[in-house]
């Protein structure tokens, strides 16, 4: 039970180490920006629980969120802010289902599907922007990255509205049940009638809604349409959900678990920002994190086991 | 004396695993060990092979006191085990898995790849073992991995084999072809225990027997002073009359016809019914295609030609799915990997084919899934802490019944278990028989596919029986075991099956 508790009591030992060790952590301004920055990974993240629940990998999010944040923001330009990130939102959505349809009718490893477009869906923001940012923006889109409601940032009640839906379909509906029982085994779920490709194909499309979500986030946040942004946060968000306890064999995960996963990371690039450590060591030290929390996890699963 | 265990204790966290496992050896001879699942058996045998490490007691190896720490280990000693579940590498050849990590070198490190195949042939030359040297290890039956299995434990000079259910999944005749396997090791005075389910291979192959019943020894002695239902009384615990027998029942309206079914080249111009309140069985040598027929009546693989017909009306099922909404279930042999979600919970397992039937609108009420694992786990005496509690954990017995549970759950008429005892114990066995009678006698028809002929006779009310991919006979339920082998494994003329007409 204490191992299962782990990654909570590293966050909240992170967060009491920061808070003595930083005059600066605890202020207003630098916990809104930590949560700021990491609502982006951690509504991509939640997407990428539910994946890797279901026994698959996306590793073409980061690319999907630069797509759906450039095509959001180029639509703002002309349509308005409603119908931009209506179009963010079912771009992501359409990319996640591509994912999802091409890995169940084609029958290939999601990690290269996955990889396949990861680089098609890069190329096409490339292709569709010419390479060139989007700058003209409505100013009010900022509300979305950078408001606050209630003196909470704005993206923070996102991220919590998010989080409780997911967490809801995991927990409570057959959609969840279902992408718990095929990360288990697909076999065995088909052997039981469960229509495995439709599901399968449901768990991407939702995770591509989150990531265009996450991606018209992003946009506001920095003001701009990034063809080239997103660059490897399909890793982050990967190492968010293992951190908190999913497994890359499928049939394991939870909302929880990966927003604490998530928050731990983000605290550890933002203590070694505050704390003046050399933004190359960082890189280091989160590598690291991942390792042992993984670690951690095997090892108590090879005792429940034996 | 090759191996004595003195009093072996092992613990698993809180659990006692073994409290007093004490066995002894002799060069030359067959130990048979027994226990229901979760007696010790393979604990105290991977203390043995040095897989595991004792908490207590002693183990004397030619005399001498020692302790093993891992696998290799054990093998420099000379004892090797022969796994249930094969531990070879498919892609390589069967050479190189008899030499491997002991590949004969030549100079820098390089394997000697021709002194490995031409050992290799001389050792399966040696034992006449059906195998070439140079074949991949993923085209082998089976049989075929464990004679390389037992051709490694040989090359690496084992004087103590360790069998761990060798024939679980072998026809008759592989099974036959391992007890000459067996006899052979013990002419050459090596030491074997064999760990079996199979009560009628004791006589064909023991020379004694220990059993184990919840981790202590209970038994040990000459097969000849013991009497097969006194080997099961010690197993269990308690009396057992027989071990099962059945009240015929009378059949009803046929419920699954199935005409002309064809899938080239394993299943050929297949005919058969399955009558409501009875329980048919299916008979045949490993490959016969009993396993590809449940598969493709399931939907599992498409068929050439042929109808399927469910109450009279004619279906089409392209897939489980399919399958599921016409009343059909399959059981299939291979629990872990088709059966159960090995990592989810007990209750998941049990909702997972009907959750259609505890969800409103695609959302699940906990409640209700809740009584449903409640009602089939005393229902079906599904022995778990909770049904929180990951099927996995569970005996081979209680995962068997939380498999044959999801489909109670779903309401299921027309069952196809394939080989539903394999891997279970005695004690559990009768259990799912007891599950099968009630179903047949609340009007579900069965068809029982089983390798054990015992069982079918015991169980099934009729038996058919299948031959390179037809069905080459059917039999009433009180047949005898030689014809049935008739059946199974030559030519029968026109007048055998007019004896028994459908």
């Amino acid at each position: 039970m204490i191992q299962r508790l782990l990654p909570f009591l590293t966050l909240i030992a992170l967060f009491i180490i920061l808070a003595i060790a930083s005059p600066n952590f605890l202020t207003y301004t630098n916990l809104s920006s930590v949560a700021r920055q990491t609502a982006v990974i951690n509504i991509m993240a939640l997407g990428m629980t539910m994946i890797i629940i279901s026994g698959g990998i996306d590793l073409s999010v980061g690319s999907i969120l630069a797509l759906s944040g450039l095509l959001g923001t180029m639509t703002m330009e002309k349509h308005g802010i409603a119908l931009g990130m209506v179009v963010g939102i079912v771009t992501g959505t359409a990319c996640g289902f591509a994912n999802g349809t091409l890995t169940t009718s084609l029958r290939i490893n999601p990690f290269i599907v996955t990889l396949g477009t990861m680089g098609i869906f890069r190329g096409m923001a490339l292709i569709i922007s010419k390479g060139l940012p989007v700058h003209e923006i409505p100013p009010a889109f900022s509300y979305l990255g950078e408001g606050t409601l209630l003196h909470v940032p704005f993206v923070l009640w996102i991220l919590l509205l998010c989080a409780v839906v997911i967490h809801v379909l995991l927990e409570h509906t057959r959609l969840g049940r279902y992408a718990f029982s095929i990360g288990s085994n697909p076999e065995a779920a088909y052997y039981a009638g469960v229509p495995v490709r439709f599901h399968t194909t449901a768990v991407y499309a939702i995770a591509g809604l989150l990531t265009g979500l996450a991606g018209m986030t992003e946009a506001s946040r920095l003001m701009t349409g990034q063809p080239t942004g997103g660059q490897g946060y399909e890793l982050t968000a990967i190492a968010a959900v293992v951190i908190g306890g999913g497994s890359l064999r499928g049939g394991e995960g939870s909302v929880l678990g990966t927003l604490v996963g998530a928050f731990i990371m983000g605290l550890l690039a933002n203590g070694s920002d505050l704390l003046g450590t050399n933004p190359y060591w960082q890189q280091v030290i989160i590598g690291g994190v991942i390792i042992l929390a993984v670690s951690f996890d095997e090892l108590r699963k090879r005792r429940m086991s034996s | 004396m090759l191996l004595q265990l003195k009093n072996i204790q092992k613990r698993f966290g809180g659990v006692v695993a073994l409290r007093n496992g004490s066995l002894d050896v002799n060069a030359g001879e067959v130990h048979l060990l027994m226990g229901e699942n979760g007696a010790g058996k393979s604990t105290l045998m991977k203390i043995v092979a040095g897989m595991l490490e004792r908490d207590g007691g002693e183990m004397l190896w030619q005399g001498q006191g020692v302790h093993l720490h891992n696998p290799v280990e054990a093998a420099s000693h000379g004892i090797a085990m022969v796994h249930q579940e094969s531990l070879l590498a498919p892609h390589l050849t069967v050479a190189e898995n008899i030499f491997l990590g002991r590949e004969p070198r030549l100079p820098l490190g390089w394997v000697n790849r021709g002194e490995v195949i031409q050992r290799a042939a001389r050792l399966i030359e040696d034992h006449h073992f059906p195998l070439k040297a140079e074949w991949r290890v993923e085209k082998l039956s089976p049989a075929g991995k464990q004679m390389v299995e037992i051709c490694r434990a040989i090359q690496q000079g084992s004087s103590l084999l360790i069998f761990d259910e060798p024939t679980s999944s072998l026809s008759e005749s592989e099974t036959q072809e391992v007890f000459h396997i067996v006899r052979g090791l013990r002419d050459r005075n090596v030491g074997v225990i064999y760990i079996t389910h199979r009560l009628e291979e004791l006589r064909a192959i023991g020379d004694r027997v220990t059993v184990l019943r919840d981790g202590e020894t209970v038994h040990s002695g000459s097969m000849s002073e013991v009497t097969t239902d006194q080997i099961i009384r010690h197993m269990v615990g308690r009396e057992l009359t027989s071990i099962y027998s059945r009240e015929p029942v009378q059949p009803g309206e046929e419920v699954l016809q199935v005409e002309h079914l064809t899938r080239e080249p394993v299943l050929k111009d297949i005919s058969f019914c399955l009558r409501a309140g009875e329980i048919t069985g299916m008979a045949g040598l490993i490959g016969a295609g009993r396993t590809e027929l449940c598969r493709a009546i399931f939907g599992l693989d498409p068929i050439d030609r042929g109808t399927i017909r469910i109450a009279g009306k004619p279906v089409h099922i392209r897939s489980p799915r399919d399958a599921v909404a016409q009343g059909l279930a399959l059981i299939p042999e291979d629990r872990q990997r088709t059966g159960l979600a090995t990592a989810l919970p007990i209750s998941y397992n049990l909702t997972l084919a009907s959750l259609g039937s505890v969800s409103r609108f695609g959302i699940l009420d906990h409640t209700a899934e809740r009584k449903i694992a409640a009602e089939y786990t005393a229902r079906l005496r599904i022995r778990a802490e909770s049904s929180k509690q990951r099927a996995g954990r569970l005996s081979g017995g209680n995962q068997q019944k939380v498999a044959i549970a999801k489909w109670l759950v779903r309401g299921a008429r027309i069952f196809l278990f394939d080989e539903p005892t394999r891997g279970i114990d005695v004690g559990a066995k009768v259990e799912v028989f007891q599950v099968m009678d009630e179903l047949a006698r609340g009007g579900a028809a069965i068809l029982m596919v089983s390798s054990e002929m015992t069982e079918l006779l015991q169980v099934a009310d009729r038996i058919l029986v299948m031959r390179q991919g037809r069905i080459s006979g059917e039999l009433p339920g009180r047949t005898t075991p030689e014809q049935i082998m008739r059946c199974a494994a030559f030519e029968v003329s026109a007048a055998t099956t007019e004896e028994h007409p459908e």
